[in-house]
């Protein structure tokens, strides 16, 4: 009984002073970003047939967006963001910042690193390429990157706000809505009574 | 004094004539989370990355699955555009411009539109449609509004396989008439599917207006899925 305490003790004390704690959503909030990026300028050098590529970068973009709208964005630095229709049909978005002292299983400073390089690297990248497609004249791929920057941006613009909201200095679990009404607790999906 | 002594008494008096009209299915979800107290939901919900993860993607697969089936059987259902999401367009859009792409894998000017033409016509035609709808003063919200028209896809790119498959068999007359009674009917189709859910978001006199951009737009891809002809 007083081995598995302490076994569970040292795990604990062990994964709140480890550097990365979350080290797959780590890996997975950088890997569909570079993955595409990557694609992205293999793509033109292996010239392949552009409908598989365009499918290829899409789909790794949109596994992307939900990895990280859903998933790292909650582990790696406690902020969240959706859209909710409320009775009237009013649309409703939600930004959410979780205060740091409640848990230990938050998000460390390099974790935190990671998550802002990542997020706001990777446009600038697409950025990039979105001038260097239109300059060179190349409009079927202005498409795909005007896509992929929609998808980044998206994301980098969710973060941000709720990263504003976590700012304000208000007590823990603190959300900032735009729209006047007043929200309910977000677990609950509506029923339509 | 007493008629406030009597309302007081029957709280919930002035609901009696509040009535859900009946043709509108009651559905819906409501979870409620079971935990000690909202402060520390963050933190049980979400310590593991493994369970919240698999139940995260099932219960978007699932809500997925029941948009397909509601195109498949429009019917009037707030449901639907509750939950908005964004998967069922961009893999219906991916299978469309993936069929019409097979004609013209050599060339780029025989048989079909590009590739990257096909996603620019859906998704800015959704948007186009949904600003014009918002600027008619409707209330439904962006997204709901390329939900809806996205998921109401499914029908012609049902028909653009079924053509695919017909053509597979021959290119002749026979073969364009069935394929032009298929490609009407699943137009018809969309075309009502998305206006069963779009046009009641606008007042009584509006609605002609919303219904034609839907009208021309599930046209257009109508129109690219007749006349596709594969590569000789």
């Amino acid at each position: 009984m007083m081995l598995d305490d302490l076994i569970l003790l040292c795990f604990e004390s062990a994964r709140r002073s480890a550097v990365i704690r979350h080290p797959l959503a780590s890996f997975f909030h950088l890997f569909f970003r570079v993955v595409a990026i990557v694609a992205y300028l293999l793509c033109d050098w292996i010239s392949e047939n552009f409908a598989w590529c365009f499918v290829l970068i899409i789909t790794l973009l949109s596994f992307d967006f939900w990895s990280v709208k859903n998933v790292t964005g909650r582990l790696l630095v406690g902020l969240r963001w959706w859209n909710q229709i409320d009775e009237d049909g009013k649309s409703l978005w939600v930004f959410e910042a979780k205060k740091a002292s409640l848990g230990n299983n938050n998000g460390t400073e390099a974790e935190a690193r990671i998550f802002w390089l990542g997020l706001i690297i990777c446009p600038l990248i697409w950025t990039f390429f979105f001038f260097t497609s239109l300059f060179s004249l190349k409009i079927k791929w202005l498409s795909l990157v005007v896509a992929s920057i929609s998808l980044q941006v998206a994301n980098l613009y969710g973060y941000l706000r709720c990263k504003a909201v976590g700012e304000d200095g208000q007590p823990a679990d603190i959300r900032s809505f735009s729209g006047e009404h007043l929200l309910q607790r977000p677990d609950i999906i509506f029923g339509i009574l | 004094m007493a008629a406030a002594a009597d309302e007081a008494s029957r709280p919930f008096a002035g609901l009696s004539d509040v009535s859900i009209s009946e043709d509108i299915p009651v559905e819906g979800d409501i979870s409620v989370p079971v935990g000690p107290s909202t402060r520390r939901r963050n933190d049980d919900e979400f310590s593991t990355l493994d369970e919240p993860v698999r139940e995260t993607i099932l219960r978007d697969l699932r809500a997925v699955g029941k948009k397909f089936i509601h195109v498949l059987y429009p019917k009037r259902s707030s449901a639907l555009l509750r939950d908005w999401d964004l998967w069922g367009p961009l893999l219906l859009c991916v299978t469309l411009a993936l069929l019409l792409q097979g004609g013209a894998a050599d060339s780029d000017y025989q048989g079909g539109p590009q590739f990257a033409e096909v996603f620019v016509i859906v998704w800015f035609g959704s948007i186009i449609i949904t600003l014009n709808s918002k600027l008619l003063g409707g209330t439904i919200s962006f997204f709901q509004s390329l939900c809806v028209l996205g998921y109401c896809i499914m029908p012609l790119t049902a028909a653009m396989a079924v053509c695919r498959i017909v053509l597979v068999a021959g290119s002749g007359t026979v073969s364009f008439a069935v394929r032009l009674v298929v490609v009407t009917a699943s137009f018809g189709w969309s075309t009502f599917a998305s206006t069963a859910f779009l046009a009641d978001s606008q007042p009584a006199n509006r609605k002609a207006l919303v219904v034609y951009p839907v009208f021309l737009f599930y046209f257009v891809i109508g129109w690219m899925v007749l006349t596709f002809s594969p590569s000789q």
